[in-house]
């Protein structure tokens, strides 16, 4: 009610919902397992991604740490060994021996290695033209005081102390001056990078923060339409069975009070001595007993229905031949085909091999069929039955199909996919009176599919349909006779 | 009881087996002390342009008699410690002074200003090496085997140490000169 109360008032909304309950709809058919599937894979994306996301922030700490870290540690190590080649150099001023003083320029030239392949190591590892600047200068300042270095350390070896003191005044100690500062600049550029980079990390963990908490939202979000889209299919499966339900009980009611109603009138007529001649008393009672086979008829196909739904249907299979079959169903329809003016062209192909099946339950299947064919058959009175064997290039695929075909009123190519579910009727047929209880297709395929084969529809509206049951052939082997009581094979 | 003949044979074999003995402690003994004959490299610094040397040159440069190189460069003496067979070696071919007459050489020359250099001791081949290596304008002497590529080798009289007619080395020539 509410519903097309929204529907009236809201069109545009209602066609959305519309859509959308169709595709719940369409999606429940093949189980909510589809949409666990879904929200599963969905779920399982979410997770990579926020690992991804996880991985990529670690590997920016990682980097920091490498580069601003680890260069600083280098660094220091830089500004220890530039020290230490001073500071031997100085230590070498303190003594008159050659030895120690030969000692002390050695571990001075050995420091001040490290230095220059350290400035070389910063120099391939400088990642913009600052550093690049930076590190050349330290290289040249280096070079420069390396040379004064080297004056000064002679003149020490020489013996010529206040020569040694005063080359490093004037040109030891400004050069000196000079690599520290560049050192210092070095470290600086070093401090603030570390500073960007920690910038970077907490933006990048701020990030992965808020990321989280988008991909957390987005999959309570998910999940929350999810289970409202299960719940939403399993309502509208529950709604459909029930107006299928419903119908069914409107048609069966139907169905039923029509000869109730034609026999409680003839039986009445008879009891008021209405009908007193021996000619309409007999016409009164073929009356009564056509429609008194009508209700049993009906009866039975809603208790075999039931019986199959619930697996309680035996069905004892044996070896037939299709000829066997056929005159079993002609049998069975004659009454009705010709009551209805219909005429059926049989035609088996010759040769066909035998069937592995419950007779009376195959017969029931496709007098479903020839009934329906009758039934909608139209104003073009003939239904062929026919069987053939098929062959496929595909090994253990032959197989006989039996085709039971009208030229009457077709099928819509919108209730083709429902016409094998239990309780359907498609609305041109209910408008147009025919009666029916929706029981007969289903009932066919369950059968059909019991036995081991199917059933496949070709139908155009106004040209007629062609449904065909598809049984496997007997294989060789699969049936032997046996002296006693076992010739029959009972399949639940 | 012993024989008198086996006792002779005894006394015999027992003053060979001495003779041996001492023969064998003199050889190692006199390979201890004689070093094997090897010339005596004359290095310098490899930024001293200078390339070849007269022994007449030489002399003065290690008599202290000359203070500058030709490049302009004061110049070092470096002596391996008194003792040492190369010492002993630039004692005998170059300086033809012992120890004692070096030593007074170079204090009165420096007193009377005739000797304008004062040799550096060092104690080691490697330790003159280094020293060398940093003192553009210093000069000295290693055995040739322990000569590497931080110092430079010069001529004697065109002569490098590899030659058979190098006259320095490191045990005193038998023949006459």
């Amino acid at each position: 009610m509410s519903t097309a109360v929204q529907r009236t008032s809201r069109p545009k909304a209602g066609a959305h919902h519309s859509i959308l309950d169709r595709f719940l709809f369409e999606v429940s058919r093949y189980s909510s397992t589809l949409l666990l599937l879904m929200v599963f894979t969905v779920e399982t994306g979410v997770v990579i991604f926020v690992i991804r996301d996880l991985r990529a922030a670690d590997s920016e700490v990682q980097r920091m740490y490498v580069g601003a870290v680890l260069g600083l540690r280098g660094i220091g190590g830089l500004q220890y060994d530039a020290q230490e080649t001073r500071r031997a150099t100085l230590y070498a001023l303190t003594t008159n021996d050659s030895n120690l003083q030969v000692e002390y320029a050695d571990q001075s030239r050995e420091a001040d290695r490290k230095v220059t392949d350290a400035i070389h190591e910063y120099l391939g590892r400088a990642r913009n033209d600052r550093e690049l600047e930076v590190g050349k200068r330290l290289q040249e300042d280096w070079i420069r005081y390396l040379k004064v270095r080297d004056e000064v350390l002679a003149s020490i070896l020489e013996g010529s102390i206040k020569e040694a003191v005063d080359y490093d005044l004037t040109g030891g100690v400004p050069s000196f001056d000079r690599v520290r500062q560049d050192l210092e600049e070095i470290k600086r550029l070093y401090d603030e990078q570390a500073s960007r980079q920690l910038a970077v990390v907490d933006a990048s963990s701020r990030r992965s923060a808020g990321r989280l908490v988008g991909v957390l939202c987005f999959t309570l979000l998910f999940a929350s339409v999810s289970i409202w889209a299960i719940q939403r299919a399993k309502m509208l499966n529950a709604l459909k069975l029930a107006k299928l339900q419903m119908d069914f009980v409107a048609s069966v009611s139907h169905e039923l009070r029509t000869p109730l109603a034609v026999i409680s009138a003839s039986a009445q007529n008879i009891a008021d001595g209405v009908v007193e001649e021996k000619d309409q008393l007999a016409k009164y009672g073929a009356v009564i007993r056509n429609h008194t086979r009508q209700l049993t008829e009906l009866v039975n196909q809603i208790l075999l229905f039931a019986s199959t739904r619930e697996g309680r249907t035996h069905y004892v299979m044996r070896p037939m031949t299709v000829e066997e079959l056929f005159e079993s169903v002609l049998r069975n329809t004659r009454e009705v085909v010709r009551e209805a003016g219909f005429m059926v062209d049989v035609q088996a192909e010759p040769g066909l091999p035998q069937i592995l099946g419950d007779v009376s339950a195959l017969s029931q299947c496709l007098q479903n069929l020839v009934g329906n064919a009758v039934k909608y058959g139209g104003t073009h009175r003939r239904i062929a039955m026919r069987a053939f064997l098929h062959r496929s290039e595909l090994p253990h695929t032959e197989e006989i199909r039996i085709s039971v075909e009208d030229h009457g009123i077709g099928i819509d190519s919108t209730d083709l996919p429902h016409i094998f579910e239990p309780f359907y009727r498609s609305p041109s047929v209910a408008a147009k009176q025919i009666h029916g209880t929706g029981l007969g297709l289903p009932l066919a395929k369950s059968i059909a599919e019991a036995m081991g084969g199917k059933i496949t529809v070709v139908s155009k509206i106004g040209v007629g349909s062609i449904f065909t049951l598809h049984l496997p052939t007997m294989k060789k082997g699969s049936w032997q006779d046996e002296p006693l009581g076992s010739d029959l094979l009972t399949r639940q | 009881m012993l024989r008198r003949p086996q006792i002779l044979i005894i006394a015999v074999l027992v003053l060979l087996a001495e003779v041996c003995a001492q023969k064998t402690v003199r050889t190692s003994a006199d390979a201890q002390t004689l070093p094997a004959d090897e010339s005596i490299a004359i290095v310098v610094n490899q930024e001293n342009t200078v390339d070849n040397l007269t022994m007449k040159d030489l002399r003065t440069v290690f008599l202290g008699e000359r203070s500058h190189w030709t490049n302009g460069r004061r110049i070092t003496l470096v002596m391996l410690e008194p003792g040492q067979p190369e010492r002993k070696a630039m004692l005998r071919e170059i300086y033809h002074m012992s120890e004692t007459d070096f030593n007074r050489h170079f204090l009165q020359g420096l007193f009377t200003g005739e000797v304008f250099v004062s040799p550096k001791t060092l104690a080691t081949p490697v330790g003159v090496r280094k020293f060398i290596f940093n003192v553009p304008g210093a000069i000295g002497y290693v055995r040739l085997s322990d000569v590497d590529s931080t110092v430079k080798v010069i001529r004697i009289d065109g002569r490098l140490p590899e030659d058979k007619d190098y006259e320095l080395r490191l045990l005193p020539s038998t023949g006459t000169k």
